[in-house]
């Protein structure tokens, strides 16, 4: 199943080495990684899709990384995600207005353009860009470019790794996996 | 040739003191070399041993160490694998962190094994390599290797230093993460420029890693679900593994055992960690454990696991494993829990803070020593029934035409002398020597049993022995191994002989074939032995020749005599077992079965 994590993670060299190597080395497969300063100095968040049947697993080998702060799966949790992509288009006259109506119609915008090609920005779910892309697939798009996903938590941040569970009786998997 | 009995250059008493900076050669505030840097943030975390060979990169530290030999006694190894090996059987017989040294490059390649094999068995262990300049960095230089990168998912954490100033704060931080928690592997490698560029130390270096947070203590609930699960039990089983060593918990362990009633089962890394010759103890689980402790696993009603991981040599086929325990796991390291078993209750903590916790959470009255201990009588008693069934039938094959000497034979006259005598520990290589030596030896103190367990790693009895001979000067260090792994880093016998180590004593149990493969391939690949017999040299000549006392033995009547010669001989020796080729470690749990399912003998079901 594909899981959404939200890991802190020092800014150290290597950081981000250790935690695609330790997902590679566990045989997990990484949809999307994205990667950016945090709020705090020195640290980055980064956001995972992996696809995993041991999140709970995961998520405490991803902390055993001594740069890892914190791992949280906000799978099914509320939270938005956000994913950005840059698409250039084949774009020559006669065809240049009906691209530009039903692209910004995505909500895409123009960020660049030359005679021949127009550059659209769409920033939205990651399905939302999908679907825009696929349209413009039937225009003749040349290149396509996507961020990863971004996702947040709505609400407080999710439970810290080092503050105990709610309730031990239970066993700990069914909690990290939100349930 | 320099006589045998000569001492070794560097003495090194077993009450060697912390180091105080006061005695290091140069004023805390001078400008020195990184490499005088590195050697003395080695003597401030209380080095006193180092195993490594030099090479180019590394030649400033080798430089500067010259000048700190007195406090800090480098060791030339043969080749890396054994110096990393040594420092292991260093860390495993003392606890303390083991420290190894390379040059970049291959020497930095050849460490890689050990490092792997003290990731799997959680062993403080701190590399130490040396690298090309920074300036030719990436360029790939000569003796060039990313050994940082090649490292990354067998350490716990590591470096690549470039800068001097960096050196104090990061040998601090390597040796607390190598030694904290759940101890581990950590690699420091650093630049040739790094080594010598001049700087004033700042040794007043704070910790600076707040993603590494090894947990506080128990939970206190974790704890009283723990008690009351106990206390319902009627069929309870510790399962004690190498957390019990690694944390200092034998004793309590005992207590808690002996308080509760509750019969334990010793891991392969657990063995010393409970003594088998105590009323409680059953004996090892798994792969190649007794058909009465499996019996008692997969019949347990409450399986507490202290400090072991599950590994699939213990628990066979894992969804057959224990399937009417509710299992309680403590362990340091979170990301063990239910990692390979359905866990009940997880502590996670240190053992022995775990056990003392539980020990304290029993209430005066004492629940738990009524309730389990009425049942455990019983218990015990099924378990003990089932073990005088069974247990006679294994511990001797011996094929009714042959007489040989059986490796039954060494096992019997090495158990009986080691527990006469006492002050001893035990260093095994991997394959059939090794089970045989945890099945038939009768172990009883923490730390006497050094092993591959993890990461099954042929090659490591001999220098690993070497390093826990030099660790603990006062006691007889003997190795067991097989003729297979022997063959693979004996060339260490020139280091026992340089350094003047005299308390090692090697016993080769010789089969001429790599035994373990043998045996399957005998069981269950219809005799097809592709790859597996096995010529050496005579060892009793190459020991000779080496400068250290031989001994051949192929007769069972002479086993005990030549071990106890051995043993009184004022020297390093190795022993030569010539035995019984096609001899068999039972039982055993097929590959892809569930531990219930052992057999005894070649087609013979338990």
């Amino acid at each position: 199943m594909r899981h959404t994590l939200i890991a802190l993670v020092e800014d150290r060299p290597g950081a981000l080495n250790r935690v695609l190597g330790l997902l590679r080395g566990r045989g997990l497969d990484v949809h999307s990684i994205a990667i950016g300063e945090s709020e705090k100095p020195g640290v980055k968040r980064t956001t995972v899709l992996v696809d995993t049947e041991v999140a709970g697993q995961t998520i405490k080998q991803l902390e055993r990384l001594i740069e890892v702060l914190e791992v949280t799966d906000v799978t099914n949790a509320q939270y938005v995600v956000r994913e950005t992509a840059l698409v250039k288009i084949h774009a020559p006259e006669p065809r240049r207005e009906e691209i530009r109506t039903v692209a910004e119609g995505f909500g895409a915008r123009i960020v660049g353009t030359c005679p021949q090609t127009i550059v659209f920005e769409m920033t939205d779910t990651p399905d939302r860009l999908g679907e825009m892309i696929e349209r413009a697939r039937g225009f003749g798009a040349c290149e396509t470019m996507r961020s990863g996903s971004l996702a947040m938590a709505l609400g407080a941040s999710a439970r810290r790794a080092d503050e105990p569970a709610e309730d031990v009786t239970r066993p700990w998997w069914s909690q990290a996996d939100g349930g | 040739m320099t006589d045998i009995a000569a001492p070794s250059p560097f003495p090194l008493s077993a009450s060697a003191l912390p180091v105080p900076a006061s005695s290091i050669p140069h004023p805390a505030s001078a400008e020195r070399t990184g490499a005088q840097v590195m050697c003395e943030a080695l003597l401030r975390e209380n080095v006193e041993v180092m195993f490594g060979i030099p090479g180019g990169a590394i030649m400033p530290f080798y430089h500067a160490m010259w000048e700190y030999r007195d406090q800090l006694r480098h060791v030339l190894c043969r080749h890396e694998q054994g110096a990393g090996h040594a420092a292991e059987g260093y860390a495993r017989s003392t606890g303390k962190a083991g420290v190894c040294v390379a040059t970049s490059g291959p020497g930095a390649t050849n460490l890689v094994t050990p490092i792997a094999n003290a990731w799997m068995d959680s062993t403080p262990l701190v590399a130490i390599t040396g690298q090309v300049s920074s300036a030719v960095l990436g360029k790939d230089a000569f003796q060039e290797t990313d050994i940082t990168g090649i490292t990354l998912p067998i350490t716990k954490h590591n470096y690549r230093v470039t800068r001097a100033e960096d050196l104090p704060s990061v040998f601090h931080e390597a040796f607390h993460i190598a030694c904290t928690g759940r101890p581990g592997p950590v690699l420091i490698d650093v630049t040739k420029d790094a080594q010598q560029a001049r700087v004033a130390p700042d040794w007043n270096v704070s910790l600076n890693v707040p993603g590494f947070r090894p947990p506080a203590g128990p939970d206190a609930r974790a704890v009283r679900e723990a008690v009351r699960l106990l206390s319902g039990a009627a069929k309870p089983l510790i399962l004690a593994g190498h957390g019990v060593i690694i944390s200092g918990a034998a004793a309590e362990l005992r207590t808690f055992a002996e308080r509760t009633g509750i019969p334990v089962v010793t891991t392969l890394h657990g063995i010393g960690g409970f003594p088998e010759d105590h009323a409680l103890s059953i004996g090892m689980p798994g792969m190649h454990g007794w058909v009465h402790v499996n019996r008692a696993i997969q019949e347990c009603d409450v399986l507490l696991s202290i400090g072991a991981r599950f590994d699939d040599r213990v628990t066979g086929k894992p969804s057959t494993f224990a399937p009417r325990a509710q299992v309680i796991h403590i362990d340091i390291d979170p990301s063990e829990i239910g990692k390979n078993v359905k866990v009940a209750v997880a502590i996670i903590a240190d053992a022995r803070c775990a056990l003392n916790a539980l020990l304290d959470g029993m209430p005066a009255a004492d629940p738990i020593a009524e309730t389990p201990s009425r049942n455990s009588v019983t218990w015990l008693r099924n378990i003990r029934e089932t073990q005088a069934t069974h247990q006679h039938r294994q511990s001797y094959m011996r094929r009714p035409d042959t007489t040989e000497l059986m490796p039954h034979d060494v096992y019997a006259a090495l158990d009986a002398e080691l527990n006469d005598r006492g002050n001893y520990r035990v260093v095994t290589d991997v394959g059939q020597h090794q089970m045989w030596a945890a099945q038939l030896i009768e172990w009883r103190r923490p730390r006497t049993h050094i092993t591959s367990g993890g990461a099954g790693t042929m090659g490591f009895a001999v220098p690993a022995a070497m390093g826990a001979a030099i660790a603990n000067p006062g006691e007889t260090i003997w190795a067991i191994v097989g003729d297979g792994g022997f063959q693979m880093t004996n060339q260490e016998l020139a280091t026992i002989r340089q350094e003047g180590i005299r308390n090692v004593k090697i016993a080769i149990v010789n089969n001429g074939y790599l035994g373990m493969v043998r045996q399957w391939q005998q069981l269950f690949e219809g005799r097809r032995y592709s790859g597996t017999p096995l010529s050496g040299p005579s060892f009793a000549g190459l020991a000779e020749a080496y400068g250290l006392r031989g001994f051949t033995i192929d007769r069972a009547e002479d086993a005990r005599d030549i071990i106890r010669a051995a043993w009184d001989h004022d020297g390093s020796t190795v022993l030569d077992f010539r035995v019984e080729r096609e001899a068999n470690v039972f039982p055993l749990v097929p590959p892809g079965s569930s531990i219930g399912e052992m057999i005894t003998r070649e087609g013979a079901p338990a």
